[in-house]
C-alpha cells in the first residue's frame, strides 16, 4: 500500500528507501499474513455458501441437530398427549351412546309392555272360543255378549275380542236399531265369536259352574253356546286409536 | 515489495481456502460477519496509508480485534435473540463507503493534479 503512496509522492520515496530494511519487512510481513487471513476465510466463506443448499442437514452442527430432535420430541409428545386425550373422549362418548341404548332398549321394552297390556298389539295365546248364535227362540242381545265378557274379564281373560274386534275397557257394546253395535261404529251379526286369552282351567271352570255358569244359565235359557277349549288363539290389535280428551296426569 | 506480499499473500490465501475444509453453515454468519470487520480494516488502512498516518500494530490490532469482536457480539445478539450482526453490517458497511470516497477522492484529485500541470506546462512550452 504505501509503494502505492509512494510512487504518488515521488518527493518522499528517498524516506521510505531508508526505512526499507527494518520496518517494512515487518509491515510486508505482517500484510503477507494478514492477506493469506482475509482470503482464505473469504473462499472458504464462498464455497460454504455454494455448497450449503446441496446437504443441508450435514453443514448442522451436533447440536443444532440434537435441538431440532428433541424440538421434534417434544411435539412427538405434545401430539401423543393429544391423541390420548381425544381417544379418551371417543371412548366416554362410545359408554355414553351404550348407555343411551340400554335406556333407549329399556323404554321400548316398556313402550311394548305398555302397548301389549293396552291392546294395541296383536296378541296369541292359549284360552277359549264361546260361540253365540241366533237361534228361532231367542236373538242374542247386547247384554248377553256383556254379561259374557265380564264373565271372561272376571276369570282373568286377558285379551279379549268379539268377531275379530278387539275389545279393552273402554269399548262399549249396546244395542241400536236392533243391532250390536261396538265402538266405534262397528256392527256385529250373528255368530258372535268371542275369543278370550287367559287361563284356560279358569276360564272354562269360570264359565261351565254347574246352573250358575254362563253357560249353563243361558243354555237352560234357550240360547245356543257353544264352549271351546284352544291352544293359539289369535286376537288382533285394537286398531283405532286410543284418545284421551279431558284427563290429565296428576303433578305434583 | 508490499504489494508483492499483499498478490502473493491473496494467491497463497485463495490455495488454501479452496483446499481447507468447509465451515458448518451455522459459523459461516459469524464468519461473513468477521470477513465483513476485515474488508472495514483494510480499507481504513489504506485510507490511513493515503493521509500518512498508518500505523501497522493499530491496522494489525483492528483487523484480528474487529473481525473477533464483530463475532463475539453477533453470538451475544443471537443469545439475546436480537440481530446485533445487522448493526454491525450497518457500521462496518458504512465506514467501508467512507473510506472507498476518501480514496477516491483522493486519487481524483492527484489525476487532476497531474492533467493540470500538463497543461500548465504545454502553456508555458508554447508561450516560450
Amino acid at each position: 500500500m504505501q509503494d502505492i503512496c509512494n510512487m504518488t509522492n515521488r518527493g518522499e520515496r528517498m524516506k521510505f528507501k531508508i526505512k526499507f530494511n527494518k520496518a517494512n519487512i515487518a509491515m510486508s510481513i505482517s500484510v503477507f499474513a494478514v492477506c493469506i487471513v482475509l482470503v482464505t476465510v473469504m473462499f472458504i466463506q464462498f464455497r460454504t455458501i455454494e455448497q450449503v443448499n446441496e446437504s443441508d442437514i450435514e453443514n448442522m452442527r451436533e447440536a443444532e441437530l440434537r435441538e431440532q430432535i428433541s424440538t421434534y420430541k417434544s411435539r412427538y409428545e405434545e401430539v401423543n398427549a393429544q391423541l390420548e386425550e381425544t381417544n379418551k373422549t371417543i371412548s366416554e362418548y362410545e359408554t355414553r351412546i351404550e348407555s343411551n341404548q340400554e335406556a333407549s332398549e329399556l323404554l321400548d321394552e316398556e313402550l311394548k309392555q305398555s302397548q301389549l297390556l293396552l291392546g294395541k298389539t296383536d296378541v296369541v295365546g292359549e284360552g277359549v272360543v264361546v260361540t253365540l248364535t241366533d237361534n228361532d227362540e231367542y236373538s242374542i242381545v247386547a247384554s248377553d255378549l256383556l254379561d259374557l265378557v265380564n264373565e271372561l274379564r272376571f276369570a282373568g281373560a286377558e285379551a279379549i275380542s268379539i268377531n275379530g274386534i278387539r275389545i279393552l275397557n273402554m269399548t262399549e257394546i249396546a244395542d241400536i236399531y236392533g243391532y250390536i253395535i261396538v265402538t266405534p261404529n262397528q256392527r256385529l251379526v250373528s255368530p258372535y265369536v268371542v275369543k278370550a286369552i287367559g287361563n284356560q282351567t279358569y276360564l272354562t271352570s269360570t264359565l261351565s259352574l254347574k246352573n250358575t255358569g254362563f253357560i249353563d244359565s243361558y243354555t237352560s235359557s234357550g240360547r245356543s253356546v257353544a264352549l271351546e277349549q284352544q291352544r293359539n288363539i289369535e286376537i288382533p290389535k285394537y286398531e283405532w286409536d286410543i284418545e284421551a280428551n279431558y284427563m290429565k296426569e296428576v303433578t305434583e | 515489495m508490499i504489494l508483492i506480499a499483499i498478490i502473493l499473500g491473496c494467491i497463497i490465501g485463495a490455495v488454501i481456502g479452496i483446499f481447507a475444509p468447509m465451515v458448518s453453515y451455522t459459523y459461516s454468519g459469524y464468519l461473513a460477519i468477521a470477513i465483513i470487520a476485515a474488508l472495514d480494516s483494510v480499507f481504513g488502512g489504506i485510507v490511513a496509508t493515503l493521509k500518512k498516518n498508518f500505523n501497522l500494530t493499530i491496522f494489525v490490532t483492528g483487523f484480528f480485534g474487529n473481525a473477533i469482536l464483530a463475532i463475539l457480539l453477533t453470538i451475544l445478539g443471537q443469545k439475546l435473540n436480537v440481530d446485533i450482526y445487522l448493526a454491525a453490517i450497518v457500521v462496518f458497511v458504512g465506514r467501508m463507503f467512507t473510506n472507498l470516497a476518501i480514496i477516491r477522492r483522493y486519487y481524483v484529485d492527484v489525476v487532476m493534479k497531474k492533467i493540470e500541470e500538463k497543461k500548465s506546462k504545454k502553456k508555458v512550452e508554447n508561450e516560450k
